[in-house]
This record gives C-alpha cells, structure tokens and sequence, in this order.
C-alpha cells in the first residue's frame, strides 16, 4: 500500500516536471525563433528602406543636375544669343521721317529685352545663383520677395540668422521644398497673406509656412500625395524622405500652417 | 499566518478571474477573444458554486454538498469554449482535426457517463474526463506554436492569443498528471491530494494573470 502510494507520488512529481520541461523548452524556442523571424524581416525592411531612399536620392540629384544644366543652357548659349541680337539690333538705324518703321523697330526691341529678362529669370529659377552665392535664408528671402505682389500677395518672411550662410548639400532640397510650397499656396489656395518664418535651434531648421488661404490638413495631403497629378506633392514628398526631415499640416483659427523640420549634420 | 494563506489560495478559483474580469469591465474585446471572455464569466459563477459548495458542505443537505460534478461541467464547458477559440483563430494549420476534435470529446462524454462513470459522483470528480480535456488543451496549444513557427511573424510577437494560449498551456501541462491520478490518489492519499489541489490552485491564478495580459494586450492591437 505504501510503495504503491510512493510510486503514484513519484510518478506525479516526474510527469508533471517532464511536462513542464516540455512545454518551457517548447515555449522558448517558439520564442527565439519568432525572435530571429521578426529580427529578419526589421534588416530586410531596413535594407528596402535604403535602397529606396538611395532612389529618391537619386532621382533628386538627377532632377538637380538636369536643372543646372537647361539653366547653363539658357543663359550661356540662348541668353548669349539674344543678347547679341540685341546689340545688333541697336546697332540699326531708322530715319526719323519712318514712324512706322520706328515703332515696330521699338516694339521687335521691347520683345527682345522681354525675352532675354525671361531666360535670365527662368535661368536664375532653374538654379538658383543667389542659394549658391548667399547661402538658403537670402534665396528663399529673394524669392519671396519676386513672388510678392502688394496688391495680390503680401509675403513676409522672417528667418533664423543664426543658420548658416555656407551652403549645405541639403538646402537646395529645402529651398525647393518651400518654393513648391510657395507656388502651390499662391495657386490653389489663392491666399493673400503669407508669412515664412524659421527658428534653427540644437542642428534642426524648423521652417513654418503660414498663411490666409484654403490649405491642406495632414490627411487631405496624404490624399493628395498618391493621386497620379500631384507629381509637385510626391517630390516634396520624396526630399522630405531624402532629407530625414518631419512634415506636418495643420489648421488654426488664423489660417493653416505648414511645419518642416529637417535635421542639419 | 498559513490559514490567511490557505484562505487566500481556497478562494483563488474564485478571485484570480476577477483579475481578467476587471480588464473586461474597462474595454470591450475583438470578436476572437469572445469564446475567452464567456469562459472567464461562466468560470466564475461556476468556482464560486463549488467554493461556496465545499465551504459550507457541512450545514447543506447530504445530497448537495459535492462539488465534483461542478468540475466536470467546467471541464466540458472550458474544453468548447477553447476548442472555439482556437477554431476562430482561423490559423491555416490542421484546421480539420481542430473542428473533428470537439465532435470526438463530445462523443467521449456521452459514452464515458452512459457507460463507465457517473457524472454526478458523490465521491470523486473525474479524472478521465479532466485529463483528457488537458491533453486535447495541450494538443491545441502545441499546434497553435507550430503554427506560429512556420508563420510569417507579425510586428508584436506578444500579442493577446499569445498571452492567452501560454496561459492555458502552463495550466494543462501542470495539471494534466494531477488530473490524471486525482482519483487513485484520493483513495489512497486523502490528505496529499486535498494539499495537492494547492498546486492546481496557483496554476489557475498564473492561467487567469495570463488571460488578464491577453486582454490588456488587445487593447493596443
């Protein structure tokens, strides 16, 4: 009776010790393996990460370097000629006596100046001399103030004069960013105020956009970003990835803002 | 000091399903999670019946005063609310033996009270019935692992069916033996298998903390 009760005793304790051993050695494989699965999987997504941020990069620079060079084509050969013809065509004389003649001579020379003020403005737009001789916080002052308009739009800036003036390999991406900004805001939301502001503090530029008009919120951009006519959207949307950087949309009771925060090295 | 003890560890059926319960009562719990969530109130009414049962079987008439047939219906009610839960985890895997087994433990009921025990038994619960409830548990939890093992990983390893079916692991593993010579232990060891029962008792407690962390868990899916 006694070793019978020993027996089923002993057969309790070790069943119940080889289950429970089972079981744990189970239970932690189950766990290091889902532990090198989810290891795994975080290195792929962190390798696709790259290599689509190496993409983006490209793509940006190749936009960048085809924009430098339809600017150096517009102004070094287009605005060479124009600006010969100019000089030839002041060089022609017309006889007082021939008002007709005269009058289409000053109108052909209006034309000209026109379009050689155009190349030499859209030169300046595709590459920006001012960001690369004076440094982000002039060309982005520079551009606003072309862009401003006192009868159809009020611009005001206000930036951080501690950023610096030396040109960083990001700030033409930043530039853009706010030129297509700038350009999207005067286009559909048909503000009248803007106000461009950048505080930079602990190697972040933190650049807000505020303005009067019909914005955007945050899930309205989202939106917006996968329709197949927001290229303007998708590559600012590429640079913010390009540059690490944070982009927010908001609504207040005065008006909409948009946030950039991009981290300096 | 050890009767404090013995009283807090008596109640514990009772008590460590107010644990889960309290989670219950601040946040309602996805679809999957139901079968759990009917157990742990259904369990609760059930414990109490047989804590209250053992604990004034004294002054109850002689005909009312076991408990055992309230751990059979547990058993059964648990085994198909489990089998349930793991059904409506819709993992690809033995998904026809999942469905065939709940069919086969009802035909093992029907058979094993018709024909071999009583489940009304005065003296003892049964053991047949508990243990082959934990092992058919345990054959649930090991292929919801496998399952796991072979599957693409999900960003939280830790989710709530996770928490869940560990929980209920821990349990049967402890308990299938015990379960298993409970019977032959309460004819030949009276007082060993009442002290033993203790052991059964804390694996309940860690089983319903484990059901506590799968709902909390939930919340953040």
């Amino acid at each position: 009776m006694n070793q019978g009760s020993n027996d089923i005793r002993l057969l309790l304790v070790v069943g119940i010790a080889a289950m429970l051993m089972l079981f744990i050695s189970l239970l932690l494989i189950f766990i290091f393996t889902q532990r090198k699965k989810l290891q795994y999987q975080n290195e792929l997504q962190a390798m696709q990460n790259a290599q689509k941020n190496q993409l983006i990069e490209a793509a940006v620079r190749s936009e960048e370097i085809e924009r430098h060079r339809i600017a150096e084509e517009l102004h070094d050969e287009v605005g060479a000629i124009l600006g010969a013809s100019s000089l030839h065509f002041n060089s022609v004389r017309i006889e007082e006596p021939d008002e007709s003649n005269q009058s289409l001579y000053q109108k052909g020379k209006d034309l000209l100046d026109e379009g050689i003020n155009k190349i030499r403005g859209l030169s300046h737009s595709l590459h920006s001399s001012i960001l690369q001789e004076f440094g982000l916080n002039e060309a982005i002052s520079h551009f606003c103030s072309k862009i401003s308009h006192e009868s159809i739009i009020e611009i005001s800036v206000t930036l951080d004069n501690s950023y610096p003036t030396q040109v960083g390999q990001n700030d033409i991406s930043i530039y853009r960013i706010v030129q297509e900004f700038i350009h999207n805001i005067t286009k559909h939301a048909k503000a009248t105020k803007i106000f461009v502001r950048s505080i930079y503090l602990n190697k972040t530029l933190m650049i807000t956009i505020t303005h009067n008009g019909k914005g955007l919120t945050q899930p309205h951009f989202e939106e917006l970003m996968f329709k197949k006519n927001g290229l303007g959207l998708k590559n600012i949307q590429n640079r913010i990835i390009l540059l690490k950087a944070d982009l927010k949309f908001s609504h207040h009771a005065g008006g909409y803002a948009i946030d950039i925060s991009v981290p300096i090295d | 000091m050890f009767k404090v003890f013995q009283l807090v560890i008596d109640w514990s059926e009772v008590w460590a399903l107010l644990i889960p319960i309290s989670l219950l009562l601040l946040k309602k719990q996805p679809a999957v999670l139901k079968p759990v969530v009917f157990y742990v109130w259904i369990a609760l009414f059930i414990n109490l019946a047989i804590d209250l049962t053992w604990k004034i079987r004294t002054i109850l008439p002689a005909e009312y005063n076991s408990n055992n047939y309230l751990y059979n219906l547990h058993s059964i009610i648990r085994f198909f609310l489990f089998s349930l839960f793991f059904i409506k985890l819709n993992q690809a895997f033995l998904t026809t033996v999942k469905k065939v087994i709940p069919v086969c433990f009802l035909v093992f009921v029907i058979i094993n009270f018709t024909f071999y025990e009583n489940f009304f038994d005065y003296w003892k619960l049964s053991s047949r019935l508990l243990s082959v409830e934990a092992i058919l548990l345990l054959f649930y939890t090991l292929q919801y692992y496998l399952f796991k093992i072979n599957d693409h990983v999900g960003v939280n390893i830790f989710n709530s069916d996770f928490w869940i079916v560990t929980g209920l692991g821990i349990y049967v593993t402890i308990n299938f033996f015990i379960f298993l010579l409970y019977n032959e232990l309460t004819i030949r060891m009276q007082h060993f298998a009442i002290t033993l029962w203790n052991a059964h008792n804390i694996s309940y407690i860690i089983f319903n903390l484990f059901i506590a962390k799968g709902f909390y868990e939930s919340r953040k899916q």
